[in-house]
């Protein structure tokens, strides 16, 4: 345990580089997920007809798929053999981010569906009788809908950093290149050397801590 | 009834769940799917100074609310200067609505105002000078700069005022304006309403309060189990 902590307190620049690099691709999953996830979450939170509620129903489902099913999933269209094969990304950090969106974009639309169907009903009637629109609709939206919006993308954020299928399969776990704080554990825990993964772990689940209390701080009061 | 006819109602019924915002508070005291509403014949005049009555749960909210197209009726027809409702610009732009437990934007008092004037599109400087007088017309001169979770009810409703004045509107449909609001508050509003109505707004309000039905109302709607019981002008 001495050692583990050793190699996070003495700077080592593996340890640290593999980190780095989790939160790089967490984080531009998370970006690139935003979009699509706040856009699906915000259409889903404007109705309750039949095909939202089938699609919410598949979004949930998809907020439930084994990291694992997901690679293997994109590794068909990113293989030499698969549709997309000839774009060359096959365990590079672009298949890594790619696999991680897919991961994420179901949850970003989740938590902002659920969190704005518990926005007060008045807030639409309110809009609509003073008349609002465009910029000024959007600018309101975000101002109520702002802890919501931001605990999605901390929970994504979160789900993404942790999560091990994805960034096996399509990452190939490649030293300096697609090797994650996951992956890495999984291969030094293999291998018996569990320094490195005991303080990858620890990396990891402090990320995982300073994530649940931004979401807790996040969630709007009459939620906690 | 006194003046042109604004508002024109026809065989109206609503329920619960029937439309848009339907089932989202648009009042009490029915059940999903229930009829809560059925007029057969409705005039409100330009200018008109209305109090509806009744019973709570006997749709005098959900009238409010499908007069301003914030609900839909299952059948039957909304008028607003001969055109539907639903699809009048004019409703929109002359019309606002208040709830009797207002709704505020989670900022400040000055944005909340200032909302009500944006679709006005009018320079940062004037929709300013615009923010200020309404908010010194319901005497909260200087509350600009206060978070909407400082506000007391009564301060919170006279906010909600300001705001639906800032929007320029002359039709005005209140729901209970003074419950939540204490003697000074409640006295304010009625005072700005007087002014309002003075200025030739149309106003319909829906009270529990005496004093707001025989001081300030022309006109009396009662209803009772969603039905026109008596209106003291229908004949007017």
């Amino acid at each position: 345990m001495n050692e583990a902590f050793g190699l996070l307190l003495s700077g080592d620049a593996e340890t640290w580089a593999i980190v780095g690099r989790s939160l790089r691709f967490s984080f531009f999953s998370t970006v690139f997920s935003l979009v699509p996830g706040l856009a699906l979450g915000l259409w889903l939170a404007k109705g309750d007809d039949r095909p939202r509620r089938a699609i919410s129903a598949v979004i949930g489902a998809l907020t439930a798929v084994p990291t694992v099913v997901i690679g293997l999933f994109v590794y068909g269209f990113l293989s030499r053999s698969g549709p997309l094969g000839f774009f060359g990304l096959l365990y590079t950090p672009s298949a890594v981010v790619i696999g991680q969106i897919l991961l994420s974009t179901p949850i970003v639309a989740s938590l902002v569906w659920a969190g704005l169907s518990r926005v007060d009903p008045r807030f639409d009637e309110t809009v609509s009788t003073l008349g609002g629109r465009g910029l000024a609709v959007a600018g309101a939206v975000l101002r109520e809908g702002a802890p919501v919006f931001a605990g999605a993308v901390v929970a994504a954020f979160g789900r993404v950093t942790g999560e091990v299928g994805v960034a096996m399969m399509l990452g190939g776990n490649i030293r300096f290149s697609t090797r994650t704080m996951t992956t890495a554990i999984a291969l030094d825990a293999s291998k018996g050397e569990f320094e490195r993964a005991i303080s990858l772990g620890i990396a990891l689940l402090a990320i995982a801590l300073v994530v649940n209390f931004t979401v807790h701080i996040l969630r709007p009061r009459n939620d906690r | 009834m006194t003046g042109e006819a604004l508002f024109r109602v026809r065989d109206l019924e609503f329920s619960y769940g029937a439309g848009r915002g339907a089932g989202r508070g648009a009042g009490r005291g029915a059940g999903r799917g229930a009829a809560a509403l059925s007029i057969e014949a409705l005039d409100i005049g330009a200018k008109e100074r209305v109090a509806l009555v009744g019973p709570n749960g006997s749709g005098k909210t959900s009238l409010l609310k499908l007069l301003n197209a914030l609900a839909v009726p299952r059948s039957g027809e909304i008028l607003f200067e001969g055109e539907p409702a639903s699809r009048s610009a004019s409703l929109r732009r002359r019309s606002v609505y208040l709830h009797q437990h207002p709704f505020l934007f989670a900022a400040t008092v000055a944005y909340n105002v200032g909302f009500g004037c944006a679709r006005l599109g009018l320079s940062r400087a004037a929709r300013e000078e615009r923010v200020a007088a309404a908010l010194a017309r319901v005497g909260l001169a200087g509350f600009g700069r206060r978070r909407h979770r400082a506000l007391s009810g009564g301060e919170a409703q006279r906010v909600a005022l300001a705001r639906a004045l800032a929007t320029g509107a002359d039709v005005f449909l209140l729901d209970e304006p003074t419950a939540s609001a204490d003697t000074v508050s409640a006295r304010l509003i009625v005072k700005v309403l007087e002014e309002e109505a003075a200025r030739g707004a149309t106003i319909l309000i829906a009270t529990h309060e005496k004093s707001l039905v025989e001081g300030f109302a022309a006109r009396i709607i009662r209803l009772e189990g969603g039905r026109l019981a008596d209106d003291s002008g229908a004949h007017a």
